[in-house]
């Protein structure tokens, strides 16, 4: 049968959407489990499926934190070099609303050379020379756009549609549609390195939706889920007695007054117990073999982006459906050319490995993996003064157009996808909205993102509100 | 509309209700929603039951050929409305009566004491914090703590005095715009001072201020109306009949409270904004009053040495004026020649200071050179910076980078005789300013120098000791250079240099206190003068008065807690339409006013938050009275009489029992909008008191139990399951109010980016096991154990939590260190009960401890056979028992028995994670 985890779906739910004629739609696994059957009408709903064949099960979302710059990683812009030092154009600074910059600024190219790697000739930064190798994988699109230019409004907005708190992020959404196919982990994982974003656990809270569809953060410090290992001086002898006995008493209860909440309850003591061993062997990887971990620039015991990516592949090999990647420390307004070399070197081996080792598992088909972030840098110098030491040198918030990265499941690989101005400003060619990134990723699942929707305080909501275009161009 | 028999009302509704889907976007002015209709009051024939609620109620049972399930036993009822009232089981001897007597009179007089005690309004606080997103942080990044604590302490004390609802509504919308409102009345405006805030670089304030007001007239109309005014943010309301214009109007009302936050440099915000300052706590005011106490003492002391310091000073002065008689005096040295390479011009007067003015450069070195010294022999040198009306303040120092700063500083002070450098052996100055002492200027180090911020408008001088007396043949050249290179113009503005022969400390009085204590004649002001100066160089004096400014500087650090309040600026702001609901395309100017469906707004009201709050409870608004019945229904039985309790609108489901919710409704604003009238009519009615057992029947027919043929199983809240489990241990505090308190949570929790993040410190006293409404709520990662039993992040209004039954739930009971140290003090509390003569009789303790019932046989004999395990096991590893009891230090154990509380530590852990301990049933 399908999950344990979500035994819990409440009948309420399904009520609500049958109740008001939007039908079963995306609800999961929650009613296959025959527990319920005796109790509600769900053994009438047949098995969820998604909306139509997906290209994808799982999910990979890498969000670099900050807003790494476009500019010095996927978009070349020739004429920006050539330009560089001199005063922007009005048309990028008069009347525009910018986070930081607050004088009439100068234009500033990269100092980055640009290669052109794999069949394609997909144009990537000489920073990252191992992804480029997979580049034959990759789809990038450049013209992204998004509405908000501050840290965590931005993250809102591009996790949950919607730039305030209280809206289900996209992993939940997806949790939501599809359930998971693990039935000892929790359908979405979120995987940290460095501090958490600005929009706090809310990025992975599940806003409106049952709470059972938030992500479970699962840690490189302390118990990898809160609260997994017991007290100290707790035997595993002594903890397998203790839930027996507190099951034992349950079933009691259960004879007695007949919920079927008590036989849910009993249930998740069992997959507790499953957890408690089934996460620590998850989340060592002592076992993988030394050249994997050499792949990824892996070190068990670390706390790396490399070891996260690692995990990832891990989780979605084990049916967890989205794992979900912060990494912290893009923001890059001041140090941008001392610092872009450093993080992308970083990113760059274990995305690659990820790519590469996904593939070899057969794994890379059926997994898409995102890499994006909020929002991107102004092709406009930011500085106190135009000419400081090469230190000072950053760029500002920048949503008018940005660069994402695509790969795996229905990703048509070695795909450059939109274009922007010769100065990397906005979209000339091809405008991509947030909202139809999360259109797109929700269709490569399977789910129509028109269909895929929760009533509450008496209106459907979902995570495209009432935009979102599929970008066919970087699909298969 | 009222022209509708009441149930022909709903029923003309239903049949709307049941149109197919995508109705709903025009409106049939002829029929009105049944929610927008003023409610009357329903009649009902000869009771046959003793409570109205129970008649509505059987009347529909009855139409589906079902009835009321028997009362529950009395244990269940007493544990049923412990938990609803107060948040906690009953523990072992507490209302007892009742189990032996289970009479109605009985059970009401428990109900009466309920709602009479304390920890009644410690229960209902935590929903209505939930619907007034109250927290003690920002949100969004940084997501920096703040203090409204009073405000929750506001809703707590407010349902215990039985504030009626209509109050405690214009209190918490308009208590600032009351008549000669009162603190307390300024306190419950906090309601709307907690909307999230962001204060990260680069946000710009006027989105971060239409967001909060946004999020004022969303959270406005889901509390009190029911209603999701949100969708008329963009676009006319697609289903309920708001038009955009409308919003906007309520937008207005709302629209005219200052900015909450503030530029502190560059692009850098601070959250900021009303605050109200609380009296003192009754710590803070006996610390106040203790320091108060020291400071009159102390300036007691001072002024009983004053009183015989005029003798003391008489001797000092006969001292003095004797070794003046003797001491070599100042020779002011003649100036020959003065250059800066600066630029700057300068005057020579007659009293040989040189007054330097003109060109202000950034740095400046000054020479001067001295042909006639008129002294044979110098020991010592002294330069004078003096004051000048051309300077700020009369100076001493000419820098202009800071203006109100009149500052110097000297980085070299250095002395050729006949072109050979002369080495200093100290110096000395009246004043040094911190980190710029006057040695600097002789330390050969051009980086240090001497400064006296910030003794402005004070002329200062310093004295330069010579390494080894300095004979002076005729016709020697003095040449003193002035090194003053720190910049912005800090260079001395009027300068003089003297010579000394001799000791110069014994005359090193300051020059007016040196040339008062010569004269014969003193003026009154003279004579003051000198007794100041001699006061001030009395060492015990000295202790006083530096002990004097530190206690005053504490009583001053005394700041009185603070609460975020709203207030109205004098000149409102213009409100217009913001097309497609953003603030930089404004539309239409609107002014406030309310939606023309709802009742109207009465003339006579101010157009403002005051006008507003009265408007919503107007006897004839149709919806708040019902919205509040409602949710306290949800509260009881599982669910609400209208299933949607955030949505009345077209969309929301239709009521179960629509004259129950009208009678109700109108119950309460007749009864003085009485929350504990309605909750005692509620709890009392055989309705609620009924068994929770589930039949066969009760499946095929209800199974969702609409109808209230049995009594709902609902599984508790976070905050109540940490209560219950508090009370069961005997750890709970009963401490209230103050400022939020930490109890254990796993390390890490708290790491966000941002400024000042604060730090998460577990309480190590009795503030660690208090109630869970006390608990700090910080919105970017809310208590770890609430967040996995559905606690909402409280970043915007919630009126009805999810309720989940997930495998994190089990491990948090069974492994969070709060809940390993409460089943520890249960198993201690177990094992102290001394009455208890064996194991069986100890598990049907804690079992009425825990679950508030006896044990069955059959759970006894199974407990029994673990905890003999359990005593095995630790006998073979009895270093387990130190392990388990380390989590245990702060726990105050009366008794010691380790290996008793290991074991028993089995039984406990077992009750605490029952699904029977943390469900309503």
């Amino acid at each position: 049968m399908t999950s344990q985890y979500y035994l819990k779906e409440t009948r309420r739910e399904f009520l609500k959407y049958t109740g008001t004629g939007i039908g079963a739609l995306g609800l999961a696994s929650a009613f296959n489990n025959n527990l319920y059957a005796s109790t509600t009408s769900a053994d009438s709903v047949s098995s969820i499926k998604p909306h139509f064949v997906p290209k994808a099960k799982n999910v990979i979302y890498i969000h670099l934190v900050g807003g790494p710059s476009h500019l010095e990683l996927f978009d070349h812009k020739p004429e920006l070099i050539k330009r560089d030092g001199q005063k922007c154009p009005d048309h990028m600074f008069k009347g525009k609303q910018l986070a930081f910059i607050r004088d009439h600024p100068k234009l500033l190219g990269t100092r980055f050379k640009y290669n052109k790697y794999g069949q394609g000739g997909l144009e990537l930064s000489e920073h990252l020379p191992l992804m480029g190798k997979m580049a034959d994988h990759l789809a990038v699109v450049k013209t992204v756009r998004t509405e908000q230019f501050n840290h965590a409004p931005a993250q809102l907005f591009l996790h949950t549609g919607f730039e305030r708190f209280g809206r289900p992020g996209i992993g939940s959404w997806i949790s939501y549609g599809l359930g998971t196919e693990n039935c000892d982990l929790p359908s979405y994982v979120v995987l940290i390195t460095g501090s958490v974003a600005g929009a706090g656990n809310s990025l992975w809270g599940s806003g409106f939706l049952p709470t059972l569809h938030q992500g479970v953060e699962f840690r490189s410090q302390g118990d990898p889920v809160l609260f997994l290992s017991n007290p100290k001086g707790i035997s595993k002898k002594n903890r397998r007695d203790i839930i027996s006995g507190i099951n034992f008493l349950n079933e009691t209860a259960l004879a007695d007054i007949g919920d079927p909440e008590i036989a849910t309850r009993i249930a998740q003591y069992e997959l507790a117990y499953r957890m408690q061993a089934s996460v620590p062997e998850l989340m060592s990887i002592n076992s993988e073999n030394s050249s994997t971990l050499e792949a990824y620039g892996a070190n068990p015991g670390n706390k790396s982006f490399a070891n996260n990516c690692l995990l990832a592949r891990r989780l979605v090999e084990r049916g967890v459906r989205f794992v979900q990647l912060f990494d912290q420390g893009w923001d890059h307004h001041s140090g941008l050319f001392g610092s872009i070399p450093k993080k992308a070197r970083q990113l760059d081996r274990p995305v690659a490995a990820l790519i590469a080792d996904l593939r070899e598992r057969g794994l890379l088909d059926e997994t898409l993996i995102v890499i994006g972030a909020e929002f991107g840098r102004t092709p406009m110098l930011q500085g106190l003064s135009n000419n400081r030491a090469a230190n000072n040198i950053g760029r500002d918030h920048h949503k008018e157009a940005y660069s994402m990265v695509f790969a795996g499941g229905g990703i048509r690989g070695g795909t450059s996808y939109g274009e922007t101005d010769e100065l990397g400003y906005q979209a000339v060619e091809s405008p991509v909205h947030v909202h139809d990134i999360n259109a797109t990723i929700l269709h490569q699942l399977g789910l129509n993102h028109e269909r895929l929707t929760f009533k509450y305080q008496g209106r459907k909501f979902r995570l495209t509100d009432v935009h979102g275009e599929i970008v066919n161009g970087i699909l298969t | 509309m009222r022209l509708f028999l009441f149930n022909k009302r709903y029923f003309i509704c239903l049949i709307i209700g049941f149109l197919p889907c995508g109705w709903g976007a025009s409106f049939d002015a002829s029929v009105t929603h049944w929610a927008y209709v003023t409610p009357e009051r329903p009649k009902f024939p000869d009771l046959n039951a003793n409570n109205p609620i129970d008649h509505f109620i059987i009347e529909r049972l009855r139409e589906e050929g079902m009835q009321l399930s028997r009362l529950a036993t009395p244990e269940k009822q007493l544990r049923r409305v412990y938990l609803d009232l107060i948040g906690r089981p009953p523990q072992p001897g507490e209302a007892h009566s009742f189990l032996s007597n289970s009479t109605d009179i009985e059970f009401n007089a428990i109900v009466d004491r309920l709602l009479a005690s304390p920890q009644y309004g410690e229960k209902w606080a935590r929903r209505w914090l939930d619907l007034a997103r109250y927290a003690d942080s920002n949100g969004f990044q940084a997501d920096q703590l703040r203090d409204s604590w009073a405000y929750r302490d506001w809703v707590i004390e407010s349902f215990n005095s039985g504030m009626p609802l209509d109050r405690f509504t214009i209190e918490q919308l308009a208590g600032d715009l009351l008549p000669q409102s009162t603190i307390s009345q300024k306190i419950a405006t906090g309601f709307h001072r907690t909307p999230v805030c962001n204060v990260e670089a680069g946000v710009h304030p006027e989105s971060n201020r239409i967001n909060q007001v946004i999020d004022r007239v969303n959270t406005t109309g889901t509390v009190f109306l029911g209603t999701t005014f949100e969708c008329a943010q963009c676009h006319d309301h697609k289903y309920d009949p708001i038009s955009m214009k409308e919003y906007y109007q309520l937008f207005a009302f709302f629209n005219n409270t200052p900015l909450e936050v503030k530029n502190t440099s560059g692009v850098t915000w601070d959250f900021y904004g009303p605050k109200l300052d609380l009296p003192l706590s009754s710590f803070k005011m006996a610390k106040m009053n203790s320091l108060k106490n020291e400071v009159k003492t102390s300036e007691l002391e001072k002024k009983n040495i004053k009183r015989s310091l005029h003798i003391e000073q008489k001797e000092w002065e006969a001292e003095i004026l004797d070794a003046l008689k003797d001491a070599p005096k100042w020779e002011v040295f003649d100036v020959g020649t003065f250059s800066t390479t600066g630029g700057s011009s300068y005057t020579i007067n007659q009293d040989q200071s040189v007054l330097v003015h003109g060109e202000n450069p950034d740095s400046s070195t000054y020479s001067i050179i001295i042909k006639d010294a008129k002294l044979d022999r110098i020991s010592s040198v002294r330069l004078e910076a003096l004051l000048d009306v051309s300077m700020k303040k009369n100076g001493p120092g000419r820098n202009f980078g800071v203006p109100e700063n009149p500052n110097f500083v000297l980085n070299e002070f250095s002395l050729k005789v006949n072109g050979r450098k002369v080495v200093f052996s100290n110096a000395k100055a009246s004043f040094s300013q911190e980190k710029f002492d006057v040695l600097g200027a002789i330390d050969n180090d051009v980086k240090s120098g001497w400064a006296i911020n910030p003794q402005f408008g004070k002329a200062h001088q310093a004295v330069f000791t010579l390494k080894q007396n300095l004979l002076l043949e005729k016709g020697s050249i003095l040449e003193f250079k002035l090194v003053q290179h720190h910049g912005e113009g800090r260079t001395i503005g009027r300068l003089r240099l003297s010579g000394i022969d001799g000791e110069y400390f014994k005359s090193n009085l300051p020059t007016e206190i040196q040339s008062i204590l010569l004269m014969k004649n003193r003026s009154d002001k003279q004579v003051k003068a000198l007794a100041e100066y001699y006061a001030s160089t009395h060492p015990r004096l000295k202790e006083i008065e530096s002990r004097l400014a530190d206690l005053k500087k504490q009583i001053d650090d005394i700041d009185p807690e603070t609460t975020l309040i709203m207030s109205e600026m004098e000149m409102p702001r213009e409100t217009k339409v913001m097309m497609r609901g953003n603030y930089l395309t404004p539309g239409d100017k609107v002014s406030p006013a309310t939606p023309a469906i709802l009742h109207a707004f009465d003339k006579s009201l101010p157009k403002d938050r005051l006008g507003l709050a009265r408007w919503l409870v107007d006897p004839e608004n149709p919806l708040t009275s019902r919205v509040f019945v409602n949710r306290w229904w949800s509260a009881f039985m599982g669910r609400g009489i209208v299933r949607t309790q955030e949505d009345f609108g077209t969309q929301g489901e239709m009521p179960t029992h629509p004259e129950l919710l009208d009678w109700l409704a109108i119950e309460l604003v007749q009864k003085g909008w009485s929350m504990k009238h309605i909750h005692k009519l509620i709890v009392t009615s055989h309705t609620y008191r009924q068994s929770s057992i589930i039949t066969k029947s009760h499946l095929n027919k209800d199974p969702e139990n609409r109808l209230y043929a049995r009594a709902s199983r609902v599984r508790m809240s976070a905050e109540m399951i940490r209560d219950s489990a508090l009370a069961t241990s005997g750890l709970l505090e009963t401490k209230m109010f103050g400022p939020p308190v930490y109890p254990p949570q796993p390390k890490g929790i708290w790491r966000h980016v941002g400024r000042n993040a604060p730090k998460f410190l577990p309480t190590e006293d009795e503030n660690r096991f208090r109630r869970a409404v006390y608990v700090v709520w910080r919105r970017g990662a809310p208590y770890a154990s609430f967040v996995n039993f559905d606690a909402p992040d409280r970043g915007a209004c919630v009126v009805e939590r999810p309720r989940t039954n997930t495998p994190l739930q089990a491990l948090t009971l069974l492994n969070d260190q709060a809940f390993v140290e409460m089943g520890l003090a249960f198993a201690a509390r177990i094992l102290q009960e001394s009455e208890l003569v064996n194991d069986e009789q100890r598990i049907q303790f804690a079992f009425r401890v825990a679950l508030a019932r006896n044990a069955k046989q059959v759970e006894v004999d199974y407990l029994k056979v673990l905890l003999t395990e359990r005593e095995n096991e630790l006998i073979k590893n009895p270093k387990d028992i130190d392990a388990l009891l380390s989590d245990a230090k702060w726990i105050p154990f009366t008794s010691s028995n380790p290996e008793g509380i290991a074991k028993w530590f089995t039984v406990a852990n077992i009750l605490l994670n029952l699904d029977e301990a943390i469900t309503k049933g």
